[in-house]
């Protein structure tokens, strides 16, 4: 029992170490694609609500992605700046992911509020069906097993 | 033909109006019958389902009469059809835009009461079933007079029309148009069966396990569809829409997938209250939300307050969908809260570290999964209503917060199948754990070995090895005890649906976050090269038939293969749609698409390579899952239910 408690111990410390030197480890340099890609990503189509700019083959998607492609290209602007400035060129809304700012913030913040109070609640069943002692059974209850007994016993003995 | 003008839509709508009378008939006779129990009119019931469906499918053969003799005088034939659809297509046509969905919707739902009415005549002659077939009646009342009034599909066009545009060219370039529409709406449609059981319980009164027990297949068959359907619209999304994906969380989507995770959360939910008697409440209502968030999708999706590449045309059947959600929720809540005492469950919870408590946590993960799923897809709704401001919620936000979801999900997949039921102690735990948890370390050992990095991906296959660990470990178990029988029943089968979830899970993991792709300039006869593969273009060439313009690259993969990723303009429709091709192997697959503008006299073509790791194991989790749910759906070896819960299930002789 001790011997697979050490085994059980030296595989969470494996665990940890494969998990820390993978975690470091990066799949080497961003290529152009791949910044044009994680742009487009964030970018919503204009005129297909819900999609992004990388999903979508709308042309006036084409013409935003080979906008965003042109910026990269260039490599004057990082990717926030792309983003601001096709916000400015092309108007309208153009981000898929809401704002962490203001009302748009309730989308992050209320998912957050049902796992915190979904935990309470699990927290406080817990702790009262601890708590509970054990119902004793109603006489309906015990009907129902005597013939829930009885139906079986007639069955086994034919 | 032309003679036949006009006669279809005239008998379509007869048809419509006989099921809409035939349902409000066979309502009232179910109510009238189960109040009074009155076997003389509750032997009229089954005539009644007969009936209705022979309209359904009356209505349906009518819609595919005029689709396929181009009745034009038709406004929705006019919409969708055209003289120079392929047969095949052309059959599919009928249901590629709202009225005729709607119209299938019809056919599946009467179906679906037949069927019920015949299984209950069949099995139990119980005033349960009665109520249940009431409901159903009533359900597919509603559906009759959605058709025939709002969403009429037999109502006349303009006259004069010789010809059509067709339906939307992404329903008439790939076959799946004919088998992920109706498949889905199987599962979806379906879930209407253990709804109507679980009103027409709370009305009886009768909210034991009786009726759970009755409707567990009828469930499973349901989600089983709904997960197909889903998957298949995903292999779908992949093969043609050229961006390599397979879920873009558009609303649709979201609306297909919102009922799936409440019915998934039923189907482990309700094994609690089968063992142990509780959870009855949430049961019910977990049926109860997952009937409502069909209409309520229905309602988002095709009542034109959003769009996606799925959504047809606006038109006035929001509010009856709207209306409909409100009397499905008030009824349903209304009942339960009047049965309120007789749903209180005597049981307690023992212990977090039980196979109940798991369930009770799955559940709890799988409610916020589906509160986070219809916050994204309803809250531009929202901001606008407040603010007046139009913002968009997409696939960022959905990937953001599923993938902490699926991670505690997976973790619970990879925990619970080794719990008892009641209480277990850390000592059981460590036991059963123990080779699970020796291939989560191999998992990981092998995708550091693979070259895979950054925690998330690390992390899904890591868990996906511990739960695959678990899953096995019980089908290995059940199955040196009882020979191939260990396959069947749930909890085999239901193993097996796991292993096809976590190959999904890992899949997904490997091809989101390993994915490369490129856009690459092709010159006729010079090879490229990108990520280890070349790409030499051979030629640029034109197609044409009667209702479309396709351009095609033709590119040799690595000097072996010829693919042809393509263009296609839709002449009618002013369309274009790419069509990707893909050189699929169960490692990676190579995606390519071309990219516009194309000209087919050039010797130059932009093509976009993704190379994208695992992406058949996607399509293979999926045939685990189905394979899994078929297993499911045979009885298991059963416990006596006098017995205790500890008592050992009974070795097979061999």
């Amino acid at each position: 029992m001790k011997t697979r408690r050490s085994i059980w111990l030296a595989m969470f410390l494996l665990v940890g170490v494969l998990l820390v030197f993978g975690a470091s480890r990066s799949g080497g340099p961003l290529t152009q694609q791949d910044r044009i890609d994680a742009i487009t990503l964030n970018l919503a189509c204009p005129t297909c609500s819900g999609e992004s700019i990388y999903v979508s083959r709308a042309p006036a998607s084409e013409s935003i992605r080979s906008e965003v492609a042109r910026q990269v290209a260039s490599g004057l602007r990082t990717d926030d700046e792309i983003v601001s400035y096709i916000e400015q060129r092309f108007g309208g809304q153009v981000l898929l992911v809401p704002r962490a700012s203001g009302v748009d913030s309730l989308v992050w913040a209320l998912p957050v509020a049902a796992l915190i109070f979904s935990a309470f609640l699990l927290f406080t069943a817990f702790s009262k069906w601890r708590t509970n002692k054990p119902t004793s059974p109603t006489l309906e209850d015990e009907q129902i097993v005597a013939q829930a007994l009885k139906n079986q016993a007639e069955s086994e003995s034919k | 033909m032309l003679a036949s003008a006009g006669i279809s839509g005239t008998i379509g709508r007869a048809f419509l109006l006989v099921g809409f009378i035939g349902a409000i008939f066979g309502a009232f006779a179910a109510v009238a019958g189960a109040r009074r129990n009155d076997q003389q009119i509750i032997r009229l019931i089954p005539r009644f389902a007969t009936l209705i469906f022979a309209a359904a499918v009356g209505a349906f053969a009518a819609m595919e009469y005029a689709m396929i003799t181009r009745d034009f005088s038709l406004a929705y034939v006019q919409k969708v059809g055209s003289w120079s659809t392929p047969a095949l297509y052309n059959f599919a046509a009928v249901w590629s835009a709202l009225e005729g969905s709607i119209l299938m919707w019809v056919l599946i739902l009467a179906g679906y009461t037949m069927a019920v009415a015949i299984w209950v005549r069949k099995r139990m002659q119980d005033v349960i079933a009665t109520w249940a077939l009431g409901v159903m009646f009533i359900v597919c009342a509603f559906f009759f007079l959605v058709s025939y009034f709002p969403a009429d599909p037999f109502a006349l066009g303009p006259p004069g029309v010789l010809d059509g545009p067709g339906p939307n060219p992404l329903l008439q370039n790939h076959i799946l148009v004919m088998f992920h529409p109706p498949i889905l709406y199987l599962g979806y449609v379906g879930v209407t069966v253990p709804f109507a059981f679980a009103i027409a319980a709370l009305i009886t009164g009768r909210v034991g396990e009786g009726w759970l027990v009755a409707t567990r297949r009828w469930s499973l068959f349901a989600w089983g569809f709904l997960t197909f359907g889903i998957a298949l619209g995903s292999w779908w999304s992949y093969e043609v829409l050229g961006w390599s994906g397979v879920w873009a969380w558009d609303p649709v989507e979201n609306a297909s997938l919102l009922p799936w995770i409440t019915g998934t959360a039923y189907i482990h939910s309700v094994l609690v209250q089968e063992r142990r008697g509780m959870l009855r409440v949430w049961n019910i209502s977990l049926l109860v939300a997952t009937f409502s968030l069909t209409i309520l999708g229905t309602f988002l999706t095709r009542s034109g307050v959003l769009n996606s590449v799925h959504a047809f045309s606006e038109s006035g059947i929001g509010a009856w969908f709207l209306a409909m959600f409100a009397v499905v929720l008030v009824v349903s809540v209304g009942l339960i809260g009047w049965r309120g005492d007789k749903l209180r469950s005597p049981g307690v919870i023992d212990s977090p570290l039980s196979r109940e408590a798991a369930f009770l946590a799955n559940n709890v993960l799988f409610a916020i999964f589906a509160f986070v799923v219809l916050l994204g897809t309803v809250f531009p709704l929202i901001i606008e209503a407040l603010q007046d401001r139009q913002i968009a919620v997409g696939a960022p936000f959905f990937n953001k917060l599923s993938m902490p979801i699926g991670l505690a999900l997976l973790t619970l997949m990879a925990i619970a199948p080794v719990l008892p039921w009641r209480k277990a102690s850390t000592e059981t735990l460590r036991d059963r754990l123990f080779w699970p948890a020796w291939c989560g370390v191999a998992a990981l050992v092998a995708s550091l070995l693979l070259g895979s990095y950054g925690v998330a991906p690390l992390l899904t296959f890591t868990l996906g090895g511990v739960a695959s660990g678990a899953a096995l470990r019980q089908v290995v178990l059940a199955t040196r005890r009882q020979g191939l029988r260990g396959l069947v029943g749930r909890a085999n089968g239901g193993m097996i649906v796991h292993l096809g979830v976590i190959l999904i899970a890992v899949s997904l993991g490997a091809s989101n976050s390993f994915s490369k792709s490129q856009e690459l300039s092709l010159v006729a006869n010079v090879e490229a090269q990108f990520s280890g593969h070349t790409f030499e273009l051979r030629d640029v060439v034109e197609v044409r038939d009667d209702r479309s313009i396709s351009v095609k690259a033709l590119v040799l993969v690595d000097g072996k293969k010829i693919y042809a990723p393509a263009i296609t303009k839709y002449t009618r429709i002013g369309m274009n749609v790419g069509t990707p091709s893909v050189r699929t192997s169960l490692t990676t697959d190579i995606y390519l698409t071309l990219e516009p503008p194309v000209r087919q006299d050039s010797n130059e073509a932009r093509i976009k390579v993704f190379i994208k790791p695992m992406i058949m194991w996607l399509w293979i989790g999926t045939a685990l899952m189905a394979i899994g749910t078929v297993l499911a759906a045979f009885p298991g070896r059963r416990r006596k239910p006098t017995e205790p819960t500890s008592a050992p299930v009974e070795v097979a002789k061999s």
